[in-house]
């Protein structure tokens, strides 16, 4: 009897997951203590190294569309039938000297090339061929000012509800080598559903921080008065900021 | 002392006892929570990169009201139990695990992400005070399983199916014991401690042998399952075991450290 009584109670134990931890995680103080660790992993793992890069064989040639559709307001119809002549990237903020980049000043600019994967929160990965401006020889052509902090990427997609996707970096994370405002993919300028006509890739992060159909780059001192304040439209909705794990 | 009018050992020094109900704790969270972060994704592939040619495990719903479980590319109607599942609303849909045994109990991949990052610090700190304390203390001298126990294995398993009277001659733990053990603590819990730091990009980037080492990021994901399925294979053996071998004398000296040998 005692057996089946312990047998019993290890069976349901499992099954009593999913409704205690919906109990739990609707308490503010667990959710918090929760995510006390992302701070924690931040400082171990950070932005360290080079996200590994492939060869052109490994490349997925039709990379997957993930996210929010491509914007479908007259504004971006318009950018995408006359082949974005009249697109401009705007940076601006605690910055040196504002800008309006069109497509072509960008062309301009010297391009790098990386084949990184391409981590989504999900757990799927792919293999993409991205070609771009660095992000940091973007911010050294506008000069940042002493109290910026944060880059912050303001996308032309929204989630059907009005709320524009936006991402942030912090300086570091905008500096690395890799963090690329991608113009290619896969040797052909990106085609809307994959977020032209610029997009970044940051491929030491989850795919989510990599924002597509970006229209303004602002660099903050702080995110806290954007939208949510949690520095991205997926932050916003509890997921991590430091999204390196 | 005595326990019951008999003598009986001290076995477990509160460290060992204290990180083993944790462990508990953080197995059964874990467990919940990588099912709901598995349920965004729910395909296990052999390779680095997602890739359909070498799926192992595909958990899906091909239509409405219909669960499916591919294995090497053998479909198996599961509706019910997997692919088509409870989603904890109240209706049915195309979930992979059900909302019962998933953190939290419905689609939630965030909170699934913040409640399993949290309790792998947890797990992992657990497994590393017991093993600091128990490497200082020299427990785990009787608990690895050496070469000159595996001859001793099979005796031990025909004792317990009652073909042998005596069990072999032993330590404090029998060699099923510390085959057990030694596959938990020293193979297992670093499997997937490991196999969970590659899937991190950022890790990744600072340690790329260390995904390379389990095939590439997807193949680090299929480990990590396996992983798990193996521990849970384990937790089903081991309740089993407590359960009818002493269940009272067994809980006791997990909860007070007092073991009363037959």
């Amino acid at each position: 009897m005692r057996r089946r009584i312990f047998l019993a109670s290890a069976v349901s134990a499992l099954a009593g997951c999913g409704p205690i931890g919906t109990a739990l995680n609707g308490n503010d103080n667990v959710r918090r203590i929760l995510a006390s660790v992302e701070g924690l992993n931040h400082v171990l793992i950070g932005t360290r190294g080079l996200a590994r890069e492939y060869r052109d064989s490994d490349v997925d040639r039709h990379f997957r569309v993930n996210g929010f559709a491509a914007p479908s307001d007259t504004h971006y119809t318009d950018l995408v039938a006359r082949n974005f002549v009249a697109y401009r990237l705007i940076v601006d903020g605690a910055v040196e000297r504002p800008q309006a980049f069109t497509l072509a000043h960008l062309q301009r600019m010297p391009q790098q090339t990386q084949i990184t994967r391409h981590d989504c929160v999900e757990g799927w990965s792919a293999i993409g061929k991205w070609s771009g401006v660095p992000l940091r020889a973007l911010l050294d052509a506008v000069g940042l000012r002493g109290d910026a902090r944060y880059v912050v990427f303001r996308c032309m997609d929204n989630d059907g509800s009005g709320n524009l996707y936006y991402e942030s970096l912090d300086l570091h994370q905008a500096r690395h080598p890799q963090a690329l405002l991608a113009l290619r993919l896969n040797d052909a300028a990106l085609d809307p559903d994959h977020g032209a006509p610029v997009r970044l890739r940051v491929p030491t992060q989850l795919g989510y921080k990599s924002a597509k159909w970006i229209a303004r780059i602002e660099v903050v001192g702080s995110f806290a008065t954007i939208a949510g304040g949690h520095g991205g439209y997926w932050e916003d909705q509890g997921y991590e900021w430091y999204a390196g794990i | 002392m005595k326990v019951a009018g008999r003598r009986a050992i001290y076995r477990y020094p509160l460290l060992t006892r204290a990180s083993h109900w944790l462990w508990v704790l953080a197995f059964f969270v874990l467990i919940g929570s990588g099912l709901q972060i598995f349920n965004a994704s729910p395909n296990l592939d052999a390779s680095d990169k997602s890739d359909p040619a070498r799926r192992v495990l595909a958990i899906g719903s091909p239509a409405d009201g219909v669960g499916t479980t591919t294995i090497f590319g053998h479909p198996f109607v599961t509706t019910g139990w997997l692919g088509w599942t409870d989603d904890g609303m109240g209706e049915k849909s195309a979930h992979a695990f059900p909302a019962a045994i998933i953190i939290p109990g419905y689609q939630d991949l965030s909170a699934g992400r913040r409640w399993h990052l949290f309790f792998a610090w947890i797990a992992a700190l657990c497994w590393l005070a017991w093993l600091i304390s128990s490497a200082i203390k020299g427990n785990l001298r009787e608990m690895v399983l050496r070469p000159s126990d595996l001859p001793k294995l099979w005796p031990m398993q025909a004792y317990y199916l009652k073909l042998r009277k005596e069990p072999p001659p032993h330590g404090i733990y029998n060699p099923l014991q510390k085959a057990a053990y030694t596959s938990v603590l020293f193979v297992l819990t670093p499997l997937v401690v490991l196999t969970g730091l590659a899937l991190s990009p950022g890790i990744d980037a600072i340690a790329n042998p260390l995904t390379v080492a389990f095939g590439g990021r997807q193949f680090a994901r299929l480990w990590h399952f396996a992983g798990m399925a193996l521990l849970v294979g384990f937790f089903a053996i081991h309740t089993f075991q407590v359960a009818t071998q002493g269940i009272v004398n067994q809980m006791r000296s997990m909860i007070t450290g007092w073991y009363q040998p037959e």
